[in-house]
């Protein structure tokens, strides 16, 4: 326990602007209303382990994940990924990490998926023979050898989902963030992936992985500890045997009771000026 | 020690060139996929200097404004005009560059690399600076050879000169505006107002001295009216380096004020982006 953790976040606050309309602007020249996306998040991640981000959608899962591979600053609390402050130390977070970002439009769609590939990866200083490894090693786990060579906008969704997972295996990152990345796959192909990350990368490779779903039977398949996100809080953490003792108690009560504890607290409203 | 540092620098440069020929070679292989527009691109090149050379046979040869030129409109516009094009490239790329990869939606996978945020500008802009000053070369070499552009003694160190200090200069213009939309996302109030007084003031099409003098005083503002003075005289008037130097101190003055301006500026827009969590909005 007194290894580095992986993930550290300490009272994390993150809170977005909300546009107004023109008679709100003259009203209020100088106030800018915000939504809290995250509202005080703490947690601990030690290295080598599967953390399931388990909330409904809007939660702050995706805000989080995006605060942890520093593409959104935080408004307050502190932020470590592998021992480096997010905020002070970007550089060298991204060095540490890899995101399989959930998202099709991320990739150059003229381009093969290969040749997307071989971009991302000599932006993350691979190059030449070493680059071309990584690229066959990451197209077999992910099934694509085949398709690598047509172009992107070829793919089907469940593909370019597959892509998105091999650009994010590229660098052999210690820690891998990944936001929903099963929800266009077929049962199969999403079987597939968790295995891998979960039989390979965490238990061979002792990598950490922080995967945020909505998916519960998921978070219960893939997950060593989980954490209940909701409003921007973290309602329920724990490792998923003792959450679960044992198994005896079904996650999905542990979920439901979170939430409606959630919606049972005393949290005003979400907007605030 | 030293040689440690040395061999750390080196792999750091190499390593850098690495990643911009990364970046080359993406947007080269997705130019060859637009391949009907890449083709118009050169061609329109012609008919751009056709045009001049045709207007050019209304403007008597020796018209005075023209004098500290070579004497000729059209080799005056044709170096205007590829050049103006040029310096277009530098201060629009960047701001391009952004926009579309803001609606385009790889912003965020670039980011989150391993790779600074200058460095994904500089690459992701080197493309169409390459493709430009190719255009910029074949726009002189056509008018030579097929239209009779006549150079003068030709003012190497002077051409490079202006052309580094004016390369500088629009970039930095450039980085303005990049910051401007990372912020605002659309509508670009610097390079509308550069873009528009640099087409009408700046010399392109026209020497300055035929302006009326009431409004003259704004063309000696803008930076491109020192670039393009700077450049047509090394060009084609046989002017020597000292003969430049004005021009050449005018854009250092611009780039003492306009380069730590745009890098403040842009790290400020990043920061507020990110702060905003509008990184990726369009």
């Amino acid at each position: 326990m007194n290894e580095t953790p992986a993930i550290l976040v300490e009272n994390l606050v993150k809170r977005y602007p909300v546009i107004g309309g023109f008679r709100e602007l003259l009203r209020h020249p100088l106030k800018r209303p915000t939504r809290t996306a995250l509202d005080g998040v703490s947690l601990r991640v030690e290295p080598g382990l599967s953390f399931c981000l388990l909330g409904p959608n809007g939660a702050g899962k995706t805000t989080l994940i995006k605060v942890l591979t520093t593409l959104v600053l935080p408004d307050g609390g502190r932020v470590f990924v592998n021992g480096h402050d997010a905020e002070k130390s970007p550089a060298a977070v991204r060095k540490v990490i890899g995101f399989a970002i959930n998202d099709e439009r991320s990739f150059y769609w003229r381009l093969s998926g290969r040749q997307n590939l071989e971009f991302f990866g000599a932006l993350n200083g691979l190059r030449g023979s070493q680059l071309a490894e990584k690229i066959a090693a990451v197209l077999r786990i992910t099934g694509l050898e085949s398709a690598a060579d047509l172009r992107f906008n070829a793919y089907s969704t469940g593909m370019r989902q597959m892509l998105a997972f091999a650009r994010a295996l590229l660098t052999d990152a210690e820690i891998l963030f990944v936001d929903e990345p099963t929800r266009s796959l077929d049962p199969q192909a999403a079987a597939k992936i968790r295995k891998f990350l979960r039989d390979e990368l965490v238990g061979v490779r002792r990598k950490t992985v922080f995967w945020a779903t909505h998916d519960l039977a998921e978070a219960g398949e893939f997950g060593h500890e989980i954490a209940v996100i909701d409003r921007g809080r973290i309602r329920v953490r724990g490792q998923v045997n003792a959450l679960t003792s044992g198994g005896r108690i079904p996650l999905k009560a542990i979920y439901e009771k979170a939430l409606a504890d959630s919606w049972a607290s005393d949290r005003p409203g979400d907007v605030a000026a | 020690m030293n040689g440690q540092a040395m061999n750390g620098g080196i792999r750091k440069l190499r390593l850098f060139l690495a990643k911009l020929l990364a970046f080359l070679r993406r947007d080269f292989r997705e130019a060859l996929t637009y391949k009907f527009s890449f083709l118009y691109s050169l061609v329109g090149v012609f008919f751009s200097t056709a045009t001049f050379f045709f207007v050019a046979k209304l403007v008597p040869s020796g018209t005075p404004s023209l004098g500290p030129f070579g004497g000729d409109y059209f080799s005056f516009a044709v170096v205007g005009v590829a050049f103006s094009s040029l310096l277009g490239i530098f201060q629009e790329g960047l701001p391009a560059v952004i926009r579309s990869a803001q609606t385009s939606g790889t912003l965020e996978a670039l980011l989150v690399t391993q790779t600074s945020v200058p460095t994904v500008l500089l690459g992701s802009s080197l493309y169409s600076l390459a493709f430009q000053s190719f255009r910029t070369v074949l726009h002189l070499v056509l008018a030579m050879a097929v239209f009779g552009l006549k150079l003068g003694q030709v003012n190497w160190p002077g051409v490079l000169s202006v052309f580094l200090m004016t390369s500088v200069c629009f970039l930095s213009l450039g980085i303005l505006s990049a910051s401007f939309i990372l912020v605002y996302k659309m509508g670009n109030p610097l390079s509308w107002f550069i873009g528009s007084m640099s087409g009408l003031l700046g010399g392109m099409v026209f020497p300055v001295a035929i302006l009326p003098a009431w409004i003259r005083w704004v063309s000696y503002l803008l930076p491109v009216t020192y670039s393009l003075n700077g450049m047509r005289r090394s060009l084609l008037a046989s002017a020597g380096f000292s003969a430049i130097l004005p021009d050449i101190a005018a854009l250092a003055a611009f780039n003492a004020v306009l380069l730590p301006l745009g890098l403040l500026a842009f790290r400020a827009a990043i920061r507020k982006a990110k702060k905003d969590g509008t990184l990726t909005h369009y």
